[in-house]
């Protein structure tokens, strides 16, 4: 989706008595485009500032030497030292941090920076921009939620600096239709989102009574929400039937006889339908007709007040469509209240066939996965197959990286030097013994980079090998560091894997990957 | 000190004649990039001394400072995080752990980092999925999901736990993470309390009355709805002007009719060359 950016430089020359600005923008690239753009036609800082920035910059650079080298940061430094800074994802941990050191101490007027920024620490500015108020959420594009935009634009007005926090939200030429308005008063309700994963029942099946795990699935807020719609949607009911009870009472006891003016009115609409020509030729229209003359003539039509009669019927119509509707929504809403337990069931199921548990009973298997928190079938596989504990610790490293992972689109690793069929077998294995994909989510991709951490690269040894910022490959690491610390948790009855699992934590938590505080 | 004047904002000519006053920030002309800075803010902080707490902090840090169940929503930046400072001091003051979860590990690194300088190292620990420091600490600093897993896993972790707080809270509804923060509020010791730190929600009550079931006690809410420096949003137009609500959305609705006029237009446009080609077509047959 490459869109023409708008230069922003017209936008930072309209409000440029209220700086310093976050700028949000919702994609990577387009924060460094962004920023050079602004970098083209703006200079914010004063000489001495400049001098107070670029010392600031060796002295980080002093740590990590390479931080401006790679992927085109160079333009980074020098945009810093025109007070102009971006801040996404992708950013190593120290440029991340230098970044947000400059933007505290006031040495960055404009900033161009995604979501996160706004997620993390308080990062007060005088203004917050917003370039589109549409968002990837991993799916799909859609417009901010009410809650997500106040979390942001939040972030203007400084406590004790500035009288009001300004928030420019940019009308797209292209695309107006995708302007954002959004109301404080509207901010979106919490709704329950528990989902019942390998673990859960893991956990609730080796920890809990019986009592408790009937709380937690009964009693999860999820479920209490819906027990409230369904006991409002209950109520709601209650109150139409009501009502119809009373505007029966508008009838008199002739109401179902053919004197009542209702019924009347009814049989002479049918005369009128089967007399017109579309229908008087039909088989039997005769007869019905003179049926009805019949009725009509046997009785007398009553001479009641017919008009109350004619509302109350209407009345009573527009009703039981609600009640139809309501009842509808009383059914799916009971059926939902079910669909914990359902899950829970179904998950032991899959567990007991895979042979776990039986029942309360945990196996060797059962007993690993309940200390894994991601990928607990597949991770446990793995253990069991016998490939961790066989394959080179270099190699393991690699395939760990792919758990829970899914590569973007654009994404280029170098291929690893190890064979990955295994994997896919495996992971074919236990499709065919019916385990949900979504429990075997695994990718190659990543593998090069930590089977090559592991073998003592640096760090520019990976960003050249593959399209991978900084701040991804540290991620990548990390998660697999989380990870093996949940393995070797695990693997507390097997020290020799245990042993193996922790010497390539170790290897890995080295260098520019380790946490920044 | 720098001068508290209502007007922020100097203008260049300003600058010049002022140099002195407005500390040396002169304009530049520095080589390439002198293009546009012709005008240039100067910050005035207007600062008031020490802030003061906000009537709901002092209500909020009463509550939890008497041992309620609190949950606490209000707006970005108006200072939550203060509240769950002042029960710190008092937990550890009785001896008590206090455990602080929060929603990302960044987060964590960043709150474990201000513990540590407000209560010294000793009594700050943190963990998180891949790095464990001082776990015993009477304070620790763990992200929401090892905080569930503690309630499972190692519950007697949790034996001195007075309190957790459970900092932006509202993440109960993200679709993939929301069930750690469900499973722990299910799942906390007994006698373990609850600060709940939220932004500005609807259905506070609604969870404050959920947690009361769940964990049979009492809730009490402390909702702020009034941020602590209001907000002003302007929309600024293709031709960068700043509007109001209601011009933006005249405006919107203006370049939405523009496009749809010459979508239209295209199409006919189209459709008459189709048509001609078609012609032509049949008048060379």
């Amino acid at each position: 989706m490459a869109r023409a950016l708008k230069d922003p430089s017209e936008i930072i020359d309209v409000i440029q008595d209220t700086l310093p600005a976050l700028y949000f923008v919702f994609g990577r690239a387009k924060t460094e485009e962004m920023a050079f753009e602004l970098g083209k036609q703006w200079d914010f800082t004063t000489y001495e500032e400049k001098q107070i920035v670029k010392s600031r910059i060796k002295e980080a650079e002093k740590e990590n030497p390479e931080m401006f080298v790679h992927r085109d940061r160079a333009m980074l430094k020098k945009l810093l030292v025109q007070g102009i800074g971006y801040h996404h994802a992708g950013l190593s941990p120290a440029l991340k941090r230098l970044v947000e050191g400059l933007y505290e101490t006031k040495l960055i007027w404009v900033l161009f920076c995604t979501e996160t920024f706004a997620a993390g620490v308080n990062f007060p500015a005088a203004s917050a921009v917003f370039e589109s108020c549409r968002k990837w959420d991993g799916r799909e594009f859609r417009q901010l939620l009410n809650r997500e935009f106040f979390q942001m634009a939040g972030r203007a007005g400084r406590r004790g600096f500035d009288e009001q926090g300004n928030v420019y939200i940019q009308i797209n030429e292209k695309y107006p239709d995708e302007t954002g308005f959004f109301n404080e008063s509207k901010v979106e309700m919490v709704q329950g989102r528990l989902t019942v994963s390998p673990n859960t029942v893991l956990s609730l099946l080796m920890w809990k009574s019986d009592e408790e795990i009937e709380h937690f699935l009964k009693s999860n807020f999820s479920a209490f929400q819906k027990r409230r719609l369904l006991k409002q949607t209950s109520q709601k009911i209650e109150e139409y039937q009501k009502e119809i009870e009373n505007l029966n009472k508008h009838f008199c006891e002739e109401k179902h006889s053919y004197s009542c003016p209702l019924i009347r009115k009814k049989l002479k609409r049918e005369l009128k339908k089967l007399k017109s020509r579309r229908y008087r030729e039909r088989h039997g229209t005769q007869a019905r007709i003179q049926e009805i003359y019949q009725l009509l003539d046997s009785m007398q039509k009553n001479k009641c007040k017919k008009v109350n009669c004619f509302d109350a019927s209407r009345g009573i119509k527009d009703i039981e469509s609600k009640l139809d509707f309501l009842k509808y929504k009383r059914k799916q809403l009971q059926a939902d209240a079910k669909q914990y337990t359902t899950d829970f069931y179904k998950m032991r199921d899959l567990l007991g066939n895979l042979g776990y548990i039986d029942g309360r009973t945990f196996y060797p298997r059962g007993k690993f996965a309940l200390y894994l928190h991601i990928q607990e079938v597949f991770i446990t596989e793995l253990i069991f197959s016998g490939l961790i504990e066989d394959l080179p610790g270099d190699v393991v490293a690699g395939i760990l990286a792919g758990v829970d992972y899914t590569p973007g689109r654009r994404e280029h690793v170098q291929p690893p030097p190890y064979d990955i069929d295994v994997i896919n077998e495996l992971r074919a294995q236990l499709m065919r013994m019916k385990v949900p994909e979504e429990h075997l989510t695994w990718s190659p991709v990543p593998g090069y980079i930590t089977y090559a951490w592991y073998n003592g690269e640096d760090f520019e040894h990976l960003l050249n090998n593959c399209s991978l910022q900084e701040g991804d490959i540290v991620s990548i690491i990390r998660r697999e560091i989380d990870l093996l610390r949940q393995m070797e948790k695990a693997a507390a009855e097997n020290p020799a894997l245990q042993e193996k699992l922790r010497d390539i934590r170790r290897t890995l938590d080295r260098d520019q990957v380790r946490v920044l505080f | 000190m720098p001068q508290a004047t209502n007007d922020n904002i100097i203008h260049m000519d300003e600058i010049k004649s002022n140099k002195k006053q407005s500390k040396g920030r002169g304009p530049r002309v520095q080589g390439r990039n002198k293009k546009r800075p012709e005008r240039h803010q100067v910050q005035q902080q207007t600062d008031t001394g020490p802030i003061e707490l906000d009537k709901f902090q002092v209500k909020a840090i009463e509550a939890v400072l008497n041992g309620n169940n609190v949950l606490v929503a209000a707006p970005t930046g108006t200072g939550k995080t203060l509240i769950a400072e002042k029960l710190a001091e008092k937990v550890m003051g009785e001896g008590k752990g206090l455990v602080y979860t929060s929603p990302l590990k960044a987060l964590s690194n960043q709150k474990y980092a201000d513990f540590k300088k407000m209560f010294g190292d000793e009594k700050v620990g943190l963990v998180t999925g891949d790095i464990t420091i001082n776990g015993d600490a009477p304070l620790t600093v763990m992200t929401t999901e090892i905080f569930r897993n503690k309630c499972f896993e190692d519950i007697e972790d949790l034996e001195n736990t007075a309190y957790v707080v459970f900092d932006e809270i509202h993440y109960l509804d993200d679709p993939h993470r929301g069930t750690a923060w469900e499973e722990a509020i299910l799942f906390a010791p007994d006698q373990v309390k609850i600060l709940g730190l939220s932004a500005t929600v609807p259905n506070v009550r609604e969870m404050a009355t959920w947690i009361g079931e769940v964990r049979q006690c009492e809730v009490l809410v402390v909702e702020e709805f009034k941020r602590a420096v209001p907000l002003e949003i302007q929309w600024i137009d293709p031709e960068n002007d700043l509007l109001s609500k209601t011009q933006a959305k005249r405006q919107v609705r203006k370049l939405v009719d523009k496009q749809k006029g010459s979508i239209q237009q295209l199409r006919q446009q189209h459709d008459k060359k189709k048509r001609n080609q078609t012609n032509q077509q049949r008048r060379g047959k």
